[in-house]
């Protein structure tokens, strides 16, 4: 494929002078104002739209802090706030938002919680009232919880009716085993029926607090009336004051290849996943492996595409991505294809990673990848919303506002070598986890080549 | 990723008024080519960025049994190589210019959504001209695509519960009009399409007097219009294609259909024929759609997720099509809830509209969501030129687009109980069940 891809590009080579001289594009700097409870919040007017984006982000509230035994408190926790307070129900909050046609909600990842509010600028005062008060006044009740829970143990099931989602579970379980990272974000059977909601406001009362959160405001409004607001709201939260250091153990080092195959008997297409070390998110490497990535999976002419779909027709989709977290991270490979085929299809990946490694990428598929990061760029932090994220993400990880000038300028100037290099150090040869959900009795004869799998079906409790 | 279906087009952006700072109808610059190809030009420069979309009024409305899916066929075809463009070219060129693309195929159009920095702007068009008339279908190509267009279907539907009801309760309610089949096809015409019938096909839909171009983005009108009218303006004018003559008889009866397979939960779908999307009910109706079934307010959620919880979630609405389209309830059972009593809760709330109407909080609500939506998809050049595309197709001109919130609030509150009357019939509905294996129900 490389031979037909230079010769493409020679052909038209009048049309690939530099681009990129005009195409200059910054995350535009924010002011900042401090609330009386120490909030520190980042602030931008933008009026072309009559909307404005808030979104604060807490740090140390995520699944990655739960106690083993108590896995999914912390998104159960952050869904929670929104199902009622002292003196609004969750009726109250869900009719009040849906009126306003406005965005409100909690998310939970694994080191942090955030909230997202988004609405017309004429309903953002009301919004963010009611977004600080769940934030601030939670009543976790009896009823509320117990309905969630059920709603996520019945999730749990019918997850498994989803290959592809399916995969995706067990694999993290695979992975991570009993690292706080593979905590399932719904919980477990187990730790659903334990789970209690006093020990939900425990969590809240210990981990949700100014001291540890970041916000940002975007959007159709001036600084004045912005600061305002959010004095009178958000400014008055106190919560908890001595919140643990967050700290991860250290990540996963698969050593071989750990080999698992999930039986789906129904299924008429084979689903997997292959993850290995990533890297962590202050990592100086980010630059040259987001260019690595793009040409190794991550768009559509990639070497996974190109292979998978463009000339053999086997998938709809293939692709491959890092996860970054504080301390360390995750790269995932993963696609899926007819039983006959998964074998076949497995084994190209197999060679496509060696491949990478070994013999890296050509000149011309290093320039058309930093083109394409850079080209991709600016929509990602175009809207209201896109910027106010990005401030708190800077904020929170101390990365600085210049960070995505550092990066572009990082993406810009990867080489050849460095994308081998990345390639060599990222993309796993032999050291692996790999799942793969289908049908055994038609796959399992295809995947015995590999190694040896470990066997479980789909209908067994659990991931 | 990119080269996907919309199965039913449910949600789809609605519009406001104008007087706000995002755009204005004035701001649109309009010219028709005189082979027909319709332009809209919105310049927007706050990022270096360009959307150009192109929309074909062609999708599974325009196919026929035998060929099925062959319009969505047709748009991954089109990324796979011209007279001009070899197989992959369009996209190895595209990204190497920093560019990334999507497309979409639904009931009733065909879409190319590509973004890229503005440098690539000529690239672009000369690319984009190229592929509506000049694709070869290089027959072995062909064969590699018809594979990735079973996996998308083996995917999108036949690992999908929720999608093999989906499609078999629109197969049964929708008889003889070609919403009868899923955008996706039948796997047995996927599996038999025809060089020559596709080849056919895309000559008679691919015409510049069947589609229309939106650019979005960071470029100066003048020089892009003249790039446009070089690029296209050769194209010559194709003959127009037919129109679709079938027209959906009554339903006479309710239909019922119980599919049993191997499944943790059940799932659960009710469908009831409505209008189209230019049709004077379609506002009350997409009222109602949000009253039973937006967000955790609505009466659906309340009674089925959170009072009575028989179900993790419900969903649907009204499909915004050019010919009638379904209204549809879509339940996502808890394992083993009473399917009978779900049933029971929807027909019971249907009852109370058509007695007691909505609250002037609910209407409000709908309005309220509807500009929302609105304004939050105008924040991108990818919104603008979305929304300008959709209305082109579907209300018959970008004008039309601002005119739609107006239709929503001037919607009378008694009007909703007599669309609910007219329209969610016991003739009318279709039940579609899915039953996990071994189980009663």
């Amino acid at each position: 494929m490389n031979a037909r891809a230079k010769a493409a590009l020679l052909i038209t080579g009048l049309l690939l002078a530099p681009l990129f001289a005009s195409a200059a594009f910054k995350l535009p700097t924010p002011e900042k104002f401090v609330l009386k409870n120490g909030l520190t919040v980042y602030f931008l007017k933008s009026t072309e739209t009559p909307i404005i984006s808030f979104r604060l982000m807490l740090r140390g509230a995520g699944s990655a802090q739960e106690p083993t035994d108590l896995e999914g408190i912390a998104n159960m926790t952050s869904s929670l706030l929104m199902q009622g307070t002292a003196s609004r129900s969750a009726d109250t909050i869900a009719d009040a938002v849906d009126f306003m046609g406005a965005r409100l909600g909690f998310g939970c990842s694994e080191e942090m919680v955030s909230l997202s509010a988004d609405s017309l600028t004429e309903h953002f005062a009301k919004l963010l009232e009611i977004g600080a008060d769940a934030l601030m006044n939670p009543s976790f009740t009896e009823d509320e919880f117990n309905k969630e829970r059920k709603t996520r143990l019945d999730s749990l099931q019918s997850i498994k009716d989803n290959p592809g989602a399916a995969a995706r579970y067990y694999f993290n379980k695979a992975y991570y085993g009993a690292h706080p990272l593979g905590h399932q974000a719904m919980g477990t059977e187990t730790s659903l029926a334990k789970m209690t909601a006093a020990d939900l406001k425990a969590y809240y009362k210990r981990y949700y607090g100014p001291a540890k959160a970041m916000a940002a405001i975007v959007g159709d409004i001036d600084m004045v009336k912005a600061k305002d607001l959010l004095s009178n709201t958000i400014g008055r939260w106190t919560g908890a004051v001595n919140v643990p250091a967050v700290s991860l153990p250290p990540l996963p080092k698969p050593k071989g290849m750990k080999l698992i195959l999930i039986d789906k008997p129904d299924a008429t297409q084979a689903y997997w996943v292959l993850g290995a070390p990533g890297y962590a998110l202050n990592d100086p490497i980010h630059p040259q492996a987001a260019v690595m990535n793009t040409l190794f999976g991550g768009r559509f002419t990639s070497w996974l595409m190109t292979e998978l779909r463009i000339k053999r027709g086997l998938t709809y989709n293939a692709n491959s991505g890092f996860t970054t977290y504080s301390s360390g991270g995750l790269m995932t490979a993963s696609s899926y294809t007819k039983n006959d085929k998964i074998g076949e299809m497995l084994q190209i990946v197999f060679d496509l990673l060696k491949k990478a490694g070994t013999e890296g990428f050509s000149a011309e598929e290093a320039e058309s990848a930093r083109n394409y990061v850079q080209g991709q760029f600016p929509p990602t932090l175009e809207s209201n919303s896109a910027k106010a994220g990005a401030y708190t993400r800077l904020a929170f990880f101390g990365l600085g506002f210049d960070y995505y000038d550092k990066y572009l300028a990082g993406v810009k100037a990867a080489t050849q070598a460095d994308l081998k290099a990345a390639a060599a150090k990222l993309l796993p040869q032999g050291d692996f986890v790999l799942v793969v959900v289908g049908k055994a009795a038609e796959i399992k004869d295809q995947l015995a080549k590999f190694g040896t799998w470990t066997e479980r079906k789909i209908t067994d409790p659990g991931f | 990723m990119k080269r996907t279906i919309a199965a039913l087009t449910l949600l789809l952006a609605v519009f406001a008024a104008a007087g706000s700072a995002a755009f204005r109808k004035e701001d649109v610059k309009v010219q028709t080519l005189d082979n027909g190809l319709k332009i809209l030009l919105l310049e927007d420069h706050a990022i270096p960025n360009i959307a150009l979309y192109t929309y074909f009024r062609v999708g599974s409305r325009n196919e026929r049994p035998g060929l099925t899916g062959v319009s969505h066929f047709i748009e991954h075809m089109m990324f796979n190589g011209s007279k001009k463009f070899g197989p992959g070219e369009f996209d190895r060129r595209m990204e190497f210019s920093g560019g990334a693309n999507n497309a979409f195929t639904d009931d009733d159009m065909t879409g190319y959504t590509d973004w890229f920095p503005g440098a690539a702007l000529e690239d672009m068009i000369a690319m984009e001209a190229d592929r509506i008339q000049g694709l070869v279908f290089e027959p072995q190509v062909f064969e590699s695509e018809r594979g990735v267009i079973a996996s998308e279907r083996r995917a999108g539907v036949d690992n999908n519960n929720d999608s093999i009801l989906s499609e078999n309760v629109r197969a049964t309610a929708i008889m003889a009009h070609p919403y009868h089949w899923d955008v996706i096809g039948w796997m047995s015409d996927i599996l038999s399409w025809r060089r020559d019938e596709v080849m056919a096909y895309y000559r008679t839909y691919y015409s510049p007097n069947n589609a229309v171009l939106i650019l979005v983005g960071d470029f100066e009108s003048a020089k892009a219009l003249e790039l446009l009218k070089a690029y296209f303006g050769p194209i010559p004018k194709g003959t127009p294609p037919p129109a679709v003559s079938t027209v959906e008889p009554p339903q006479i009866g309710t239909k019922r259909i119980v599919l049993r397979k191997a499944a943790q939960a059940p799932s659960f779908q009710v469908v009831w024929h409505g209008p189209n999307a230019l049709s004077p009910d379609f506002f009350p109706l997409s009222i109602l759609e949000k009253a039973l079934l937006s967000g955790e307010s609505s009466r659906l959620y309340k009674r089925l997720v959170r009072e009575e919880q028989l179900a993790i979630n419900v969903y649907g609405g009204i499909g915004e099509t050019i010919d009638p389209q379904l209204f549809q309830i879509a339940v996502k059972p808890r394992p083993g809830a009473d399917l009978d009593r779900i049933e029971k809760v929807i027909e019971e709330e249907l009852a109370k509209v058509k007695t007691s109407g909505l609250t002037e909080i609910e209407f409000q609500k709908a309005v309220n969501m509807t500009r929302s939506d609105f304004y939050f998809g105008l924040q991108t050049i990818n919104g603008k030129a979305g929304a300008l595309g959709q209305a082109e197709i579907l209300y018959g001109g970008f004008e039309k687009a601002f005119d739609r919130i107006k239709s929503y609030e001037a919607v009378k509150l008694e009007q909703i109980p007599e669309a609910v009357k007219k329209y969610f019939t016991e003739n009318s509905k279709t039940i579609g069940w899915l039953i996990p294996e071994g189980g009663s129900k």
